[in-house]
C-alpha cells in the first residue's frame, strides 16, 4: 500500500488536461478514415460503398457520399483500397448539425 | 430566442455545472463503457463541472446511445419528458447516428426518430476524449469544427491537411 | 341536579331504546327512533359523567329497596367513574348517529340493538355502582349483553367461535373479580364501595395484595392484558362495526376501570412489587399487542391488537403510579393516574372512530382484507379524512390527543429517578423503553394501516368502485372533532381530570400540573413543560408557510405537466405496490421468535423448483402462541381432571343413594360437633 502510494506520487498527475491543452493520445485513437480523391476511381468507390457494413459510404452521381456519423472505423474500406483510404486522426467530431457530418468526396472519373 | 441568445443561455446555465443522465436504447454497451471511463481519474469529467445523475428529474443533459429499439421508445420518451427544461439531448455512437442498424420492425435505427437531438457525437465507440469534446460543444465551451474538416487528403505529403 | 339524576335519565332513555328497538326495528323509522333514544341517553350520560368529574358525589344512594336477590341497588357517581361515563356517553352518541345507516332494518337488527342498549345500561350500572352486589350484577349483565352483541350473525362459525372466546374468558375473569370482592368485603365488613375504600387500611397487607392481584387478573381478562387477551382478536372481527367499536371503546375500558378501582381506591397495596408487576404486565402487553398488530391483514383484527397495545400503555401508567405512591411521591401518583385516564378517554374516541370507519370500508368494498383495498382516499374522501384524524390520534402523533396523553405518561415514567431505590428507577426506565419501542412500532403499524387501504392504487375491482353514497359520516365526524378538542383543549380536560383524581387520591395537583398560560407540566416544575394548545396552533400555521411561499413565488412562465417519473416502465400495475404483509416484513423478520411463522411452499413438481410449469403456492401463518401453549394445555388439563372425576357420576342409583346417606351422616356428625 505504501509502495503504491509512493510510486503514485512519483508518477504525478495522470489526469488529462484536455480540453485546456491538447491530449497526445488523441490522434492515435481509431477514427473515421479520410479519402484521397486522386486515387478514388469510380470503380473503387463502388467497391467501397458495397463493402461498408454500417452504410456510411454511398454512391451518388460523381461523388462518394461519406456519412462520418455512421462510420464505425471497422477498417474494411482501408483494407480493400489502401491507396485511396487513409487515417484521418480526427477525434473532435461532435456537431450540432447532423448534415455537417455528411461529406461528399469527389470521385475521379476515369475514361472507359 | 435567437440562436445566439440560446447559445449564451446554455453557456451561462450549464457551462460550469451540468448533470448528465445516460440512456441506453439498445446498444452493445461499449459506448457505456467509454462513458463510464469518463468518471475515471484519467479523464475525470467532474473537474469540468459535469456530473452523472440517475434521476431524469435532476438532469440537464440526456446522453443517448444505441439505435433506439422500438421496445424502448416509450421509456425513452418518458425519460425525456421527465427532464425539466432547459434540456439538451446528445446522441452518441454510430448506432445512434443511424449507422449499423437500419430502420426496420425492431429498431428505429436512429435516436432522432423519437427524441429531438441537439448534439451528435460520432464514433464506435466514441473515445472519452471525443465525448468530452461533444459535451463541451453541448454547453458551448468548445467549437464545433467537423463542418470544416474535408476528410480528404491530397497525395502530395507536403500539402497534407489530415491531423490536428 | 345531581350527577345521578343525569344517569337516571340516561338509563331511562336506554331502557326505552331497548324496548323500541326490540319491537319496531324491523322498520326504518323504528330503527331511527331507537337510535335517537340511544343518542339522547348518550348525551345524558356524557353530561352526567362530566358533572360527576367536576363535582364528584360522595353520597351512596340506595335505590329500589330490597330486590329479588336480597340486596339493594347502591349507586354512587364518583369522579373516577365520571370520566368513563362521559366516554360512554360520547361513544353512545357517535354509534347512535352511525347505526341507522350501517344496519338495515330487520328482526335481527332489533335484537342486536336491544342487546346493545342493554349493554349500555349495564355499563352505566358498573360505573355508577356504589355497592359490591350492584357492581357484580351489572358486570355480568354487561358480559352477557356483549355476548349477544358479538353474535349478530349466529350462523357463521367464526362468529360463534369469537363469541365463545369472549364469554369463556369473561366468566373466568368474573370468577376472580367475585373472589377479590369477597376477600375485601369479608375483611372490612362492608359491601358498599365507599365503605370498603374508607376501611382499606384495616385489611392486612397480604390480603390486600391478594385481593389486588385477583382483581388485576380478573379485570385483566376484560381489559385485554397479555396473556388474557385472546378473545379480543377473535371477537372484534365478527361483531358488527359499531359492536366492535363499543367493545374496544367502552367495554375494554371497564376492565381498566376495575383495575383502577382496586389499585387506587379499594385495595391500594403496600410495597412496590404489586406496582412493578402491574407496570411490567402493561409494558409487555403493549409490546406484544403492537407486534401482533403488524402481522394482521384483517383491518378489525389489526385494530383489536392495537387496542391491546393501548390498554398496555394505560396499565403501565397505573403500575408506575402505584410504585410512586409506595415510594412517597404523591404528586407523581396522582399525575400518572390522570395521565392514564386521559389516555383512556383519548383511545376511546380514536379507536371507536377507527372501528366505525373500518365498518364503512367493509360496507363500501365488501372486504376487511387490507391487501384487497387501495386508493380509497379517492373513492371515500370524507371517510378517509376522518380516518386520518383517528390514525394520527392513535399513532400518538402531534398535535392530536394520543400524543398529549402519551407525552404525559412518558414524562411520568422518566421521573422514575425520584423514587429512592436505584433498582426501581432502572425498572421504571426499562418499562419506559418498552413503551418507546411500542410507540415507534405503533407509528409504523398505522402508516401501514392507513396507507395500504387508502393510498396508492386499488388492488381489486371492489376497491376501485367503492362509493361513499349512503355511508355514515356524522358519527365518525363527531368523534374526530372530539379527538381534536381533547388535544387542543387539553388544559381544560386535565383540570377536570385533576379534580377527579383528587377525590380518589386526595392529592391536589393544581399548579403542579397546570401552572397557567395553557401549559402542562408533569407534577414537578423543574422537569419539563409543554403546551398542547400552542403546539396545535403552531403546527397548523407551520403547514400554511409552504403554501404561502408557493403562492408568492410561483413561476410566471407556463409550466408543463408530465406524469410522475416511474422509471420509464410502460404501465403501472397495482400489484407493483407494497402489500400489507411486505410492508411489515422487516418487523416480522426481526421478531421471528415471537411470531414463529409456519411456512408451507408447494410447487407443481419437484424437478421444477422455479415454478416454470405452474404456480408456486406460498403460505405463512403466524402461530397463535397463547392459544397453543397456554389455553389448550389448560383446557386439556381440565378435561383430564373431569375424566378423573367422571366415575362419580356412574348412573347407578344404588351409588347415588350411598352418596345421599354419606352426606346426611356427615351433616349429622358435623352438627353434633
Amino acid at each position: 500500500m505504501t509502495l503504491w502510494f509512493i510510486r503514485g506520487l512519483r508518477r504525478g498527475v495522470v489526469t488529462t488536461r484536455y480540453p485546456a491543452r491538447p491530449d497526445a493520445s488523441g490522434p492515435s485513437l481509431p477514427a473515421p478514415p479520410a479519402f484521397r480523391p486522386q486515387a478514388l476511381t469510380s470503380h473503387t468507390a463502388d467497391l467501397l460503398a458495397a463493402i461498408c457494413p454500417s452504410g456510411a459510404l454511398r454512391r451518388d452521381r460523381g461523388v462518394l457520399v461519406y456519412d462520418v456519423g455512421r462510420c464505425t472505423a471497422c477498417g474494411r474500406c482501408a483494407a480493400k483500397a489502401p491507396h485511396a483510404v487513409t487515417r484521418s486522426c480526427e477525434f473532435e467530431l461532435a456537431t450540432t448539425d447532423r448534415s455537417a457530418l455528411i461529406k461528399e468526396i469527389p470521385v475521379r472519373e476515369e475514361a472507359r | 430566442m435567437t440562436a445566439e441568445e440560446l447559445r449564451e443561455t446554455i453557456a451561462r446555465q450549464f457551462g460550469r455545472s451540468l448533470h448528465i443522465r445516460t440512456l441506453d436504447t439498445g446498444s452493445c454497451a461499449v459506448c457505456e463503457q467509454e462513458i463510464r471511463l469518463l468518471a475515471a481519474p484519467h479523464y475525470d469529467l467532474n473537474r469540468l463541472g459535469f456530473f452523472f445523475t440517475p434521476a431524469p428529474r435532476h438532469a440537464d443533459l440526456l446522453l443517448v446511445t444505441g439505435p433506439m429499439i422500438r421496445a424502448f421508445a416509450v421509456a425513452a420518451r418518458k425519460t425525456y419528458d421527465a427532464m425539466p427544461g432547459p434540456k439538451i439531448v446528445v446522441a452518441t455512437g454510430a448506432c445512434a447516428l443511424g449507422g449499423v442498424y437500419p430502420d426496420d420492425a425492431f429498431t428505429h435505427g436512429t435516436v432522432d426518430a423519437v427524441l429531438p437531438v441537439d448534439v451528435w457525437i460520432p464514433g464506435c465507440p466514441p473515445s472519452p476524449l471525443a465525448l468530452l469534446h461533444g459535451l463541451g460543444v453541448a454547453v458551448g465551451r468548445l467549437a464545433d469544427k467537423v463542418r470544416d474538416l474535408p476528410f480528404t487528403e491530397d497525395r502530395d505529403p507536403e500539402r497534407t491537411r489530415g491531423g490536428s | 341536579m345531581t350527577p345521578l339524576d343525569f344517569l337516571y335519565a340516561a338509563a331511562a332513555c336506554w331502557l326505552a331504546a331497548l324496548a323500541v328497538g326490540l319491537l319496531t326495528a324491523q322498520t326504518a323509522a323504528g330503527l331511527r327512533a331507537c337510535c335517537a333514544l340511544s343518542a339522547a341517553g348518550g348525551v345524558a350520560a356524557a353530561a352526567g359523567g362530566g358533572w360527576a368529574l367536576l363535582y364528584g358525589d360522595t353520597r351512596v344512594v340506595s335505590a329500589g329497596g330490597a330486590t329479588v336477590v336480597g340486596a339493594t341497588l347502591q349507586l354512587q357517581a364518583t369522579g373516577l367513574a365520571g370520566v368513563f361515563t362521559a366516554l360512554l356517553g360520547v361513544v353512545a352518541v357517535a354509534i347512535a348517529l352511525y347505526a341507522p345507516r350501517y344496519h338495515s332494518p330487520s328482526g335481527g337488527t332489533g335484537l342486536y340493538l336491544a342487546a346493545y342498549n342493554l349493554a349500555l345500561l349495564a355499563c352505566l350500572g358498573v360505573l355508577a355502582a356504589g355497592g359490591m352486589v350492584t357492581f357484580l350484577i351489572a358486570w355480568e349483565t354487561m358480559s352477557l349483553a356483549c355476548y349477544l352483541l358479538i353474535l349478530r350473525h349466529p350462523r357463521e362459525v367464526s362468529a360463534a367461535r369469537g363469541a365463545f372466546w369472549f364469554v369463556a374468558l369473561s366468566e373466568a375473569g368474573f370468577l376472580l373479580v367475585v373472589a377479590a370482592f369477597v376477600v375485601l368485603s369479608s375483611k372490612t365488613g362492608f359491601t358498599t364501595l365507599a365503605g370498603i375504600a374508607a376501611h382499606a387500611s384495616a385489611v392486612p397487607g397480604g390480603w390486600r395484595a391478594a385481593a389486588y392481584l385477583l382483581a388485576l387478573v380478573g379485570f385483566g381478562f376484560k381489559a385485554g392484558l397479555v396473556p388474557l387477551h385472546v378473545w379480543l382478536p377473535e371477537a372484534h372481527p365478527v361483531a358488527p362495526a359499531d359492536g366492535s367499536a363499543f367493545l374496544s371503546g367502552v367495554v375494554v375500558k371497564l376492565g381498566v376501570y376495575g383495575i383502577a378501582l382496586f389499585a387506587f381506591r379499594l385495595a391500594p397495596p403496600a410495597g412496590t412489587w404489586p406496582g412493578l408487576v402491574t407496570m411490567f404486565a402493561g409494558a409487555v402487553t403493549a409490546a406484544i399487542g403492537i407486534l401482533y398488530a403488524m402481522a394482521e391483514r384483517d383491518i378489525k383484527r389489526f385494530l383489536a391488537y392495537s387496542t391491546i397495545e393501548n390498554i398496555g400503555i394505560i396499565v403501565t401508567a397505573f403500575g408506575a403510579a402505584m410504585i410512586f405512591h409506595a415510594s412517597g411521591q404523591q404528586a407523581l401518583w396522582a399525575f400518572l393516574l390522570i395521565a392514564g385516564i386521559y389516555h383512556v378517554a383519548n383511545h376511546g374516541c380514536c379507536k371507536t372512530l377507527l372501528f366505525l370507519e373500518g365498518g364503512v370500508t367493509e360496507h363500501a368494498t365488501g372486504t376487511r382484507d387490507m391487501d384487497r383495498l387501495g386508493g380509497l382516499i379517492h373513492r371515500l374522501p370524507r371517510s378517509a379524512v376522518i380516518g386520518f384524524v383517528g390514525t394520527l390520534g392513535i399513532a400518538a402523533l402531534p398535535p392530536l390527543n394520543g400524543f398529549v396523553s402519551e407525552w404525559l405518561i412518558f414524562q411520568g415514567l422518566f421521573q422514575g429517578f425520584r423514587t429512592g431505590s436505584h433498582l426501581t428507577a432502572i425498572l421504571i426506565v426499562l418499562a419506559a423503553g418498552i413503551l418507546g419501542l411500542t410507540g415507534g412500532l405503533a407509528v409504523y403499524a398505522f402508516v401501514r394501516g392507513f396507507g395500504i387501504p387508502y393510498l396508492g392504487m386499488p388492488r381489486t375491482r371492489p376497491a376501485a368502485v367503492a362509493s361513499e353514497r349512503g355511508q355514515p359520516i356524522l358519527g365518525p365526524a363527531l368523534l374526530a372533532v372530539a379527538c381534536v378538542a381533547l388535544a387542543v383543549g387539553a388544559p381544560v380536560v386535565l383540570y377536570a381530570l385533576a379534580k377527579a383524581a383528587r377525590t380518589v387520591t386526595g392529592v391536589t395537583l393544581g399548579p403542579l400540573l397546570l401552572p397557567g398560560d395553557l401549559t402542562v407540566i408533569p407534577a414537578h416544575a423543574d422537569f419539563s413543560a409543554f403546551s398542547p394548545t400552542y403546539l396545535a396552533v403552531f403546527l397548523a400555521s407551520a403547514l400554511a408557510v409552504p403554501v404561502l411561499i408557493y403562492l408568492a413565488g410561483r413561476p410566471r412562465a407556463g409550466s408543463v405537466r408530465v406524469p410522475v417519473w416511474d422509471g420509464g416502465i410502460v404501465s403501472f400495475r397495482p400489484r407493483m405496490q407494497y402489500s400489507a404483509m411486505t410492508f411489515s416484513a422487516p418487523t416480522r423478520v426481526t421478531f421471528d421468535a415471537l411470531y414463529r411463522p409456519s411456512v408451507s411452499v408447494t410447487r407443481p413438481s419437484d424437478d421444477d423448483p422455479a415454478g416454470r410449469s405452474g404456480p408456486v403456492h406460498y403460505e405463512a401463518q403466524v402461530t397463535p402462541v397463547f392459544q397453543r401453549y397456554l389455553y389448550r394445555p389448560l383446557v386439556r388439563g381440565l378435561e383430564c381432571l373431569a375424566d378423573l372425576v367422571r366415575p362419580i357420576q356412574s348412573g347407578d342409583v344404588n351409588l347415588y343413594l350411598l352418596y345421599v346417606f354419606a352426606v346426611i351422616l356427615l351433616a349429622y356428625l358435623l352438627g353434633a360437633v
